[in-house]
C-alpha cells in the first residue's frame, strides 16, 4: 500500500506525464472569436512589392474597422508550407493566411475540407470579375482538389510570369540586337559562346533548369496540351513532340555551351547573382526577380517574353485563403477586398509587383509599366501555363534530380522523358 | 555497493554485478526509481509515444491531412523494392566512413600528436588552442558551415578551384558538388572536417587519465612513439574509441543538415541519404505513410547498431575487468 508521501509523488508523476503527453500531442489556445481581432499570416518580405502593399492594406483595414486590431504574424514560406495541415486542423488557425497555389497545396487542403468556400464572397464582391482566366485558375478547386474549376478556395491579388532578362550593355558590346525570334536568340547565344561567355544563367539544383525546359516545351504546345498536363484533361505523353523537342534542345544547348555543365549544383540565387554581376548576359526566370534587378543591376537591362511562344510559365500569385476554423471570417473577406482595391493594387504595381486589378494610368514607374504591359499581353492571349512541378506532389524534386542528369549528360533525353513519365503517372490522378 | 577506483583515477562502479559479492539494498533502489521517473516520463512522451505513432502511420496510406487509410505492410513492401531508398542507404555507408571511421582514425593520431608532441614541446596551452581549432566546426551550425563550403566548392570562382589554379594544379579542378561522380566524396570531405573535432576532444580527455608511468616505463625500455601509441595509448583509451565510433556511426546514419544545405541529395540523387529521402517523401511528396515507414526502418537500424555497439563495448570491458580480477 502506498504511503502518503509516495502517493503524492505518484500523483505528481501522473500529472507530469499527462502534461507531457498533452504537450507532445500539440497544445493549443482557443484563438480569438471576438470580432475585434483579425489574425493574419503571410510570408512576403517587408520590402517586397507584396509586403509593402499588404502592410498598407493592414493600415487601411484598421482605419476602416475602428476597434479591430490586425494581429499579423510574419511566417516563412517553408514554415507555412510544411505545417499548414496541422495548424489548420487545430484551434490556432489564423483568420486569413497566404498559401501556395496548386493541386498539391491549396488543392489538397480544400479537398480535406480545411479551407472555407469563398464562392459566394467572390461573386458578391466582384473578385471573379477582376481576375483574368489564367489567374483565376488557381483560385478554384474541384472536389478532388484539382485546380481550374469548382469552388473558390483562394484569392490571388497579384500575378507572376517568366520572361527573358538580358544585359543590354553586354549585348551592345558584342553588337547584338534585342532578339525578337528564337533564331535571333540562338544567334545571340552563339556570339556569346564564341567570345567565351556562357550566355544563359542557370541553376540545376533549383527550379531554374526545369523552367527552361518547360518553356521550350511550351513553345511547341497549346492550351489543350497545358490542360492535359496540369489539369489532367487527357493523357500526358512525355515522348510527344513538345517534350521531346524540349529535352533534346536543352541537352543540345548544354553541349553547345549555352548552358554551363557546371550549373548542376547551383541554386537560383547563384544564377541571379551571376546576372546581377554581369557575368551571364541572359537569364530566363520570373517576375519575382524584377524588383531586385531594378535595385541591384549596375548596367542597362531589359526584358522580353520568350520569342516564338504563345505560352509561358506563370500564374496568379499566392492565395489568400480563409481556414475552415477561422473565427472572424467576415473580417477576413473585408481584408481580401481591401487588397483588391485600386489603391493597394496601384501601390503593388509601382513597387515592382504584377497587380491583377491596377489602374494603368496610376502606374508611374516606366519599368513597372513595361512589366505590367507584358503581363497584360500574356494574360490577354491566355498565355499563363503554370509551372512544370505542379501536377504531382513531389514532382519538383523529380524534375530537379532528372534535369541535373540531363545537364551532366549522365542521362539521355529519351531516358529523361521516360523517368518523368513514370513519376508523373505514379502521382497524377487516374483520368 | 562496491565502488572501486582504477585506471588513473576513473571511477568504475558496480563490481557487485560481476562478482555477486554484495546484495542490492532495497530501500535506496525504490527511492532512486522515483528520481528516474520524470526522465522516464519525458522519454515516453518525447521519444516512445511519437515513435509508436510514427510506426502506426507507417502502416497507412496518408497525405498528412484527412483520415489515414490502413494499408498494412504495403509501404514496407514498396520500400524493399525502392531502388532510391537502397541507393540512399548505400550513401549512408559512405557517410559512416566519412563521419565515423576516418574521423576516429585521424582523431586518434591527431590527439596523440597534440598530447605527446605539441603538449610536451610547445606547452599545453598551444595544444588546447589547436584542439579548440579542430573542434570549431562542431560548434558552427551546420547550415552556416554548409553554405560556406558550398562557396568553397563552387565550380566557378570557388576557393578550392581558384587555389588549385593558383598553384598550377588547374587540371584537378572539378565541379565538386555538381558532378555525380565526385559529389558524394565532396560531401564526405566536408563531413570529415565537421566531425574531426569530436573524437579529438574525447581522445585527448581520455589520454589525460592514462598513467604517465606507463609511457615512462615504455620509454625506458626503448619503445618508440609508434609502439607506445600502439601498445599503450590504443588499449588504454579503448572505451573512448567505442563511444566515439558508436556515436559517430549513429550521427552518420541520420545525417541530414549537410546534405540538405550542400546538395539537396543531388545531382540526380548522387548524395541522397535516408533521412533526406524520408523528409522529401513526407513533406514534398506528401506520402506521409511511406515517409514514416522509411524513418521507422532507419530508427530500427540505428537502434540495432547502437545495441550491438553497446553490447560489444560491455563485453570488451567485462573481459578486460575479468583479466584484471
Amino acid at each position: 500500500m502506498l504511503t502518503t508521501r509516495r502517493r503524492a509523488v505518484a500523483t505528481a508523476a501522473v500529472a507530469l506525464a499527462g502534461s507531457l503527453l498533452l504537450a507532445s500531442c500539440g497544445g493549443s489556445d482557443s484563438g480569438s472569436s471576438d470580432g475585434k481581432t483579425l489574425k493574419l499570416w503571410h510570408y512576403e518580405g517587408p520590402d517586397s512589392a507584396m509586403g509593402v502593399a499588404w502592410n498598407e492594406a493592414i493600415k487601411e483595414f484598421e482605419a476602416k474597422h475602428p476597434g479591430v486590431k490586425v494581429k499579423f504574424e510574419e511566417k516563412g514560406f517553408e514554415q507555412i508550407q510544411k505545417t499548414a495541415p496541422m495548424v489548420l486542423n487545430s484551434n490556432d488557425a489564423p483568420d486569413i493566411m497566404e498559401y501556395n497555389k496548386g493541386n498539391a497545396t491549396a488543392g489538397l487542403l480544400s479537398k480535406q475540407g480545411l479551407l472555407t468556400d469563398l464562392t459566394a464572397e467572390a461573386t458578391k464582391r466582384g473578385w471573379d470579375k477582376k481576375l483574368s482566366a489564367g489567374v483565376r485558375t488557381t483560385s478554384q478547386y474541384d472536389t478532388n482538389g484539382v485546380m481550374g474549376s469548382g469552388k473558390w478556395y483562394g484569392v490571388p491579388n497579384y500575378a507572376e510570369y517568366t520572361m527573358v532578362f538580358y544585359n543590354k550593355d553586354l549585348f551592345k558590346k558584342y553588337g547584338i540586337a534585342e532578339p525578337t525570334t528564337l533564331d535571333d536568340l540562338t544567334a545571340a547565344m552563339d556570339t556569346f559562346v564564341s567570345k567565351g561567355i556562357t550566355p544563359l544563367a542557370n541553376a540545376g539544383a533549383e527550379y531554374m533548369a526545369q523552367q527552361y525546359l518547360y518553356q521550350l516545351a511550351l513553345s511547341k504546345a497549346d492550351r489543350s496540351w497545358v490542360d492535359k498536363y496540369e489539369l489532367y484533361k487527357g493523357k500526358t505523353d512525355f515522348h510527344d513532340a513538345a517534350w521531346t523537342y524540349a529535352a533534346t534542345t536543352f541537352a543540345d544547348w548544354v553541349k553547345k555551351g549555352y548552358i554551363s555543365k557546371k550549373s548542376t549544383s547551383l541554386k537560383a540565387e547563384d544564377a541571379g547573382v551571376s546576372f546581377i554581376q554581369g557575368k551571364s548576359p541572359i537569364l530566363f526566370s520570373g517576375s519575382w526577380w524584377y524588383g531586385r534587378f531594378q535595385t541591384e543591376n549596375k548596367f542597362a537591362w531589359d526584358t522580353f517574353l520568350w520569342p516564338g511562344s504563345n505560352l509561358t510559365l506563370g500564374s496568379g500569385g499566392n492565395l489568400w485563403v480563409v481556414p475552415k476554423g477561422a473565427k472572424n471570417k467576415d473580417l477576413a473577406y473585408d481584408f481580401i477586398d481591401i487588397t483588391m482595391s485600386k489603391k493597394i493594387q496601384n501601390l503593388l504595381g509601382n513597387k515592382g509587383g504584377v497587380p491583377v486589378g491596377a489602374d494603368t494610368a496610376a502606374i508611374t514607374d516606366p519599368k513597372a509599366k513595361t512589366l505590367i504591359a507584358d503581363f497584360n499581353t500574356l494574360s490577354g492571349k491566355d498565355g499563363l501555363a503554370f509551372y512544370p512541378d505542379w501536377p504531382v506532389a513531389g514532382f519538383y524534386d523529380v524534375l530537379v534530380s532528372e534535369t541535373q542528369k540531363l545537364i551532366t549528360g549522365s542521362e539521355k533525353p529519351d531516358a529523361y522523358l521516360s523517368a518523368l513519365q513514370t513519376a508523373y503517372d505514379k502521382g497524377a490522378p487516374k483520368t | 555497493m562496491t565502488v572501486t577506483v582504477e585506471r588513473g583515477g576513473r571511477v568504475v562502479r558496480g563490481h557487485h554485478r560481476h562478482h555477486g559479492r554484495t546484495t542490492r539494498p532495497r530501500r535506496p533502489h525504490t527511492s532512486y526509481a522515483l528520481f528516474l521517473l520524470p526522465g522516464v516520463l519525458a522519454f515516453l512522451a518525447v521519444i516512445v509515444v511519437p515513435f509508436l505513432m510514427n510506426t502506426g502511420v507507417s502502416f497507412t496510406d496518408w497525405q498528412g491531412v484527412g483520415a489515414p487509410k490502413w494499408s498494412g505492410l504495403a509501404n514496407y513492401r514498396e520500400l524493399m523494392h525502392d531502388s532510391e531508398f537502397w541507393a540512399s542507404f548505400r550513401h549512408s555507408l559512405f557517410m559512416v566512413v566519412a563521419m565515423a571511421a576516418v574521423p576516429t582514425v585521424l582523431g586518434l593520431v591527431l590527439a596523440a600528436a597534440l598530447f605527446d608532441f605539441v603538449g610536451k614541446h610547445f606547452g599545453t596551452k598551444i595544444a588546447a588552442v589547436l584542439r579548440a581549432c579542430f573542434y570549431l566546426p562542431q560548434v558552427l551550425p551546420i547550415a552556416v558551415a554548409g553554405i560556406v563550403w558550398s562557396w568553397i566548392l563552387a565550380p566557378d570562382n570557388g576557393s578550392l578551384n581558384e587555389l588549385l589554379k593558383a598553384v598550377g594544379l588547374g587540371s584537378l579542378q572539378q565541379d565538386w558538388l555538381g558532378d555525380p561522380d565526385v559529389a558524394l566524396y565532396s560531401v564526405m570531405g566536408v563531413m570529415v572536417w565537421v566531425q574531426i573535432g569530436f573524437p579529438l576532444v574525447v581522445f585527448m580527455a581520455g589520454l589525460q587519465r592514462v598513467d604517465p608511468q606507463l609511457y615512462e616505463a615504455a620509454e625506458l625500455d626503448g619503445a618508440g612513439w609508434w609502439r607506445r601509441f600502439w601498445h599503450i595509448t590504443l588499449p588504454q583509451i579503448r572505451p573512448e574509441i567505442y563511444v566515439v565510433l558508436l556515436w559517430c556511426t549513429i550521427a552518420a546514419l541520420k545525417v541530414f543538415g549537410a546534405v540538405y544545405v550542400l546538395t539537396k541529395g543531388g545531382p540526380g540523387g548522387a548524395t541522397d541519404v535516408p533521412s533526406y529521402f524520408s523528409f522529401t517523401t513526407f513533406f514534398e511528396k506528401t506520402q506521409v505513410g511511406y515517409g514514416a515507414a522509411i524513418s521507422t526502418v532507419l530508427t530500427v537500424i540505428i537502434l540495432v547498431l547502437a545495441l550491438i555497439g553497446l553490447k560489444l563495448q560491455t563485453r570488451a570491458e567485462d573481459a578486460e575487468e575479468g583479466l584484471r580480477a
